[in-house]
C-alpha cells in the first residue's frame, strides 16, 4: 500500500472547515487525514502552494459524438484536469442527442476509456432536444446517465417542461436547465447599448427571465431536483433567491458572465458571441453579488468549443459559446479575488464544495472524502494562449489576457492527472 | 349508486352476496316490471352490453340511448335528457358521461334511481364491485380479501377506475399501493394515504398479491403534455410481465387491455390472470346493483 503525503501546501478547504498550511496523506485514492508531519512512503513537496478540493464543472460540451474535431473526452478532460476540474457533466446537445440508452452507454464506456477526470453524461430532458417527446429517463439512468437537462436549446412547453420534472423526479434524476425563451431570443448579442450601437440584433434579458421565472414555478409546484444554469442577468438570479427555498432549487453562473460585459460586442467579432450572451455591468455586478450571498450556489463554465471557422466570422454568423476549464479559476481569481470582489475561501467554495456535494460527494479534503484536488501556485501569471490551451479548440475570451492564478497539479482519486512541475512531482520514495 | 368512496363494508358485502345469488339463478326476473334505462354520453362496448344483458335477463324493460341514433347525439343536455326518461317512468337509469361528477347531477334531477356507469375521471363504481365479486372469487370469498395487499398499476390521473377500487379495496379489508410515474399521477397522490412505488417489481417487494393493472392511453406519450416516453419504458417498469405472475400475483384489469404495454401478451389469458373472470362477474354484479338500486329486492323478499 502506497500512501501519498503532500507537503507543506496552504490547504483550504471551506466545507472542512481546513485553512492553513499542514500536510495532507491520500491513501487508496482517499484522504487518509490532514494534519502536521505526516509520513507516508511517497511524499510531494507543495511548498508555497495552495491546495484546493479539486474544482467542479457541471456544465461542459466536449462535442462527442459528432464534432471530434472541436472537442472528445480525451482533449476536454485534459483541459479540465489542467485547470483543476477533477469532476465534469456533459451536456447532451450532440450530434446525436444524447437521448437513448444506448448512446449513454457508449459514452460511460468511452469516458473509462479516455477520461483523465471523474466525467458524468448528461442526457436530454426530451427526445432530440425538440421539446415533444420525453426521454426513456429510468432507461437512461440505467445505462449511466447521472441528470438529464435541455441544455443548448432549453424547453419551450411549459407543460412539456412541467411533465419532465416531474418524471425525472419519478425517474431519480436531477435536471439542469437551460432558460430561454425562443420567441423572445431572436437576437445574437445583449439587447442593450452596445449593440444599439453596434446594430446587432439583440436578445432581450427577458428571454431569460421568462424562461427562469417558469422553470423555477415548475420546480417549486413538481419537487423536482432542479438546477439552473447559467444564469447572467441580475433579475433571473434575484427569481432563484425567491425560489431556492420553495423547492429542490440549485443554480449556477459561468466565469465569462462574472468578469466580461456587452462592452466586447463593440468589436464585432463572432469571438464574443455566446449564449446567454454577456450583459452589461449591471447585470455582472448583480449576478457576483448572488454568487457571494449564495443565492447562486456555485460556478459552472459552460465550456464550448469551436472550430475556428465558427468564430472567425461577424457576430451574427459565429457560432455561441467559450471555452472555459483552463481559465475558470484564474479569471475568476484575477477579476474578482484579486480585486476584493469575492473571498477565496467563497470562490473555492463556489468551484468545488458546493458542486462537489451536489454531484458526487466530492468538493473536501476531508477524511474518507475522494482525493480529487487542485494544487495551485496562487501568484504564478500567465497568458492566456491557444497554442498553450488543451481543447481542441481555441476559442477562449480570455485570449492574450495576462491572469493570475496557475493550476500546477490536479489529483483525481490519488492519481496525478495534471503535473505542471513535475521536478516537484519527482515523488521522494 | 354513485360512488364507493362512502360505501361501507357491510353494504360491499351485500351486493356480493346478491350478486352470488343472481349467478346461481335463484332469482328469476328479479327486475320485472323495472324500466331501465341506458344513457350512455360516451362510447363503451362491455359496459353498456354488461348492463343491458343484466336488466333483460333479469325481466326489466329497457330502453337504450347512445351515443348514435339518440337525443344525445342530437346536442340534449344532460340534465334534460335525464328528465325526459324520469318522465317515461324509468326506475333506474344508468348513466355514462364524459365529465366527472355527472351522475351527481343526474341524481338530482329524477326520483330514478341513477347508477354511474362511469363519469369522466371520477369513479366508475360497478367495475370496482364486479372487481371484488371476481377477487373474492378467486381467493374463497369476500372476507379472504381482508389484510391483502394490491398495487395499481398505472395512469391513476386519468382513470375513473382507479378511484373507485382504490377506495372499494380499502373498504374491503386490503392494503393499497400505488404504482406509477409522478407523470400518471395527481400531483397530490398523497391524497389516498397510500404508497407510491416505482414499479411492478418494487410492488412484489412490498407484497402484493394482487396487480390491478390499469388501461394506458398511447396519447398520453405524445401531444401537447406527453407523460411517458415509451411503450418500452413504461412496459419494462410498469408493465406486468410472466415473471410476475410466476411470483405468484395475480392478475387484474378493467379492459380493454393494451397487449404489451401494461400487460405482456402471453399473461393476458394466463391462468393467474383473472382477467376474464372480471368480465364473468360483470353481469351478476351489475344485475344485483340494479336490484338494490330499483328496490326490487326487497320487494321479492317481501
Amino acid at each position: 500500500m502506497s500512501d501519498l503525503v503532500i507537503r507543506g501546501a496552504h490547504v483550504l478547504d471551506p466545507a472542512a472547515g481546513l485553512d492553513g498550511k499542514m500536510d495532507v496523506r491520500v491513501s487508496e485514492g482517499r484522504i487518509a487525514e490532514a494534519g502536521d508531519n505526516l509520513r507516508g512512503t511517497r511524499e510531494l513537496d507543495a511548498g508555497g502552494l495552495h491546495l484546493f478540493p479539486g474544482f467542479v464543472d457541471v456544465h461542459a460540451h466536449w462535442r462527442t459524438p459528432g464534432r471530434e474535431d472541436e472537442e472528445t473526452i480525451e482533449s476536454g478532460s485534459a483541459a479540465a484536469a489542467a485547470g483543476g476540474f477533477t469532476s465534469v457533466v456533459m451536456m447532451p446537445n450532440t450530434d446525436p442527442v444524447v437521448d437513448r440508452p444506448v448512446i449513454v452507454e457508449g459514452l460511460v464506456r468511452r469516458v473509462e476509456r479516455e477520461s483523465r477526470v471523474r466525467s458524468y453524461v448528461s442526457a436530454a430532458l426530451h427526445a432530440g432536444l425538440r421539446g415533444e417527446r420525453l426521454t426513456e429517463m429510468r432507461l437512461l439512468k440505467e445505462a449511466g446517465a447521472f441528470c438529464v437537462s435541455d441544455d443548448g436549446l432549453g424547453t419551450a412547453s411549459a407543460a412539456v417542461l412541467r411533465n419532465g420534472m416531474l418524471y425525472a423526479r419519478s425517474a431519480g434524476l436531477p435536471v439542469i436547465l437551460h432558460c430561454e425563451d425562443h420567441t423572445l431570443s431572436t437576437g445574437v448579442v445583449h439587447d442593450g447599448a452596445a449593440a444599439a450601437l453596434a446594430g446587432v440584433p439583440g436578445i432581450p434579458a427577458s428571454a431569460e427571465d421568462v424562461a427562469t421565472a417558469t422553470a423555477l414555478v415548475l420546480a417549486a409546484e413538481t419537487g423536482a431536483r432542479v438546477h439552473i444554469t447559467h444564469v447572467s442577468t441580475a433579475l433571473s438570479a434575484a427569481f432563484v433567491g425567491f425560489f431556492r427555498d420553495r423547492g429542490d432549487i440549485t443554480a449556477d453562473t459561468t466565469p465569462h458572465h462574472l468578469t466580461l460585459t456587452d462592452e466586447l460586442v463593440g468589436t464585432l467579432e463572432g469571438m464574443y458571441r455566446v449564449n446567454p450572451p454577456l450583459r452589461p455591468d449591471g447585470d455582472r455586478r448583480g449576478v457576483r453579488e448572488a454568487l457571494v450571498d449564495r443565492t447562486l450556489d456555485f460556478v459552472a463554465t459552460d465550456h464550448a468549443p469551436h472550430a475556428a471557422e465558427e468564430k472567425e466570422l461577424p457576430l451574427e454568423e459565429a457560432a455561441p459559446g467559450f471555452l472555459g476549464h483552463e481559465t475558470a479559476f484564474a479569471a475568476l481569481y484575477t477579476e474578482l479575488v484579486r480585486r476584493g470582489k469575492l473571498s477565496l475561501p467563497r470562490l473555492v467554495e463556489a468551484m468545488s464544495c458546493a458542486p462537489g456535494a451536489w454531484i458526487n460527494g466530492t468538493g473536501t479534503i476531508s477524511v474518507g472524502a475522494p482525493a480529487d484536488l487542485a494544487l495551485v501556485d496562487l501568484a504564478g501569471e500567465w497568458t492566456v494562449s491557444g497554442e498553450t490551451l488543451r481543447s481542441r479548440s481555441g476559442n477562449s475570451p480570455y485570449l492574450g489576457r495576462r491572469l493570475t492564478g496557475r493550476v500546477v497539479g490536479t489529483v483525481v482519486g490519488g492519481d496525478l492527472v495534471h503535473d505542471e512541475i513535475g521536478a516537484r512531482f519527482g515523488v521522494r520514495a | 349508486m354513485l360512488t364507493l368512496e362512502d360505501t361501507s363494508r357491510e353494504e360491499l358485502r351485500e351486493v356480493m352476496d346478491l350478486a352470488a345469488a343472481c349467478q346461481s339463478g335463484g332469482l328469476d326476473q328479479l327486475l320485472g316490471g323495472k324500466t331501465v334505462c341506458l344513457a350512455f354520453f360516451e362510447s363503451s362496448t362491455r359496459t353498456s352490453a354488461s348492463f343491458e344483458l343484466a336488466a333483460r335477463r333479469a325481466g326489466a324493460d329497457v330502453v337504450s340511448l347512445g351515443e348514435k341514433d339518440s337525443s344525445i347525439s342530437k346536442g340534449e343536455s344532460l340534465v334534460d335528457t335525464i328528465v325526459t326518461l324520469d318522465s317515461l317512468g324509468a326506475d333506474a337509469i344508468v348513466l355514462r358521461h364524459p365529465a366527472a361528477g355527472a351522475a351527481r347531477l343526474a341524481a338530482r334531477h329524477t326520483s330514478a334511481a341513477v347508477i354511474n356507469a362511469g363519469d369522466g375521471c371520477g369513479q366508475h363504481p360497478t367495475q370496482a364491485l364486479l372487481d371484488l365479486y371476481a377477487l373474492g372469487g378467486a381467493l374463497g370469498g369476500f372476507e379472504e380479501l381482508a389484510g391483502r395487499r394490491v398495487a395499481v398499476v398505472g395512469d391513476v390521473l386519468h382513470s375513473r377506475v382507479a378511484r373507485s377500487v382504490i377506495p372499494a379495496f380499502r373498504t374491503a379489508g386490503m392494503e393499497v399501493a400505488l404504482v406509477a410515474p409522478a407523470t400518471l399521477l395527481p400531483l397530490e397522490c398523497g391524497a389516498w394515504r397510500v404508497p407510491v412505488l416505482a414499479s411492478v417489481d418494487e410492488a412484489l417487494d412490498w407484497g402484493a398479491e394482487v396487480l390491478y393493472a390499469l388501461r394506458l392511453q398511447k396519447e398520453r406519450m405524445a401531444g401537447g403534455s406527453p407523460r411517458i416516453p415509451s411503450v418500452a419504458e413504461y412496459a419494462a417498469y410498469c408493465g406486468v410481465s410472466r415473471r410476475h405472475l410466476d411470483s405468484g400475483a395475480l392478475l387484474m384489469h378493467p379492459g380493454p387491455v393494451n397487449r404489451g404495454v401494461e400487460v405482456s401478451g402471453d399473461v393476458v389469458l394466463d391462468g393467474r390472470s383473472l382477467i376474464p373472470a372480471q368480465v364473468a362477474a360483470g353481469i351478476a354484479v351489475r344485475t344485483a346493483v340494479l336490484a338494490l338500486a330499483t328496490g326490487a329486492v326487497h320487494e321479492v323478499a317481501a
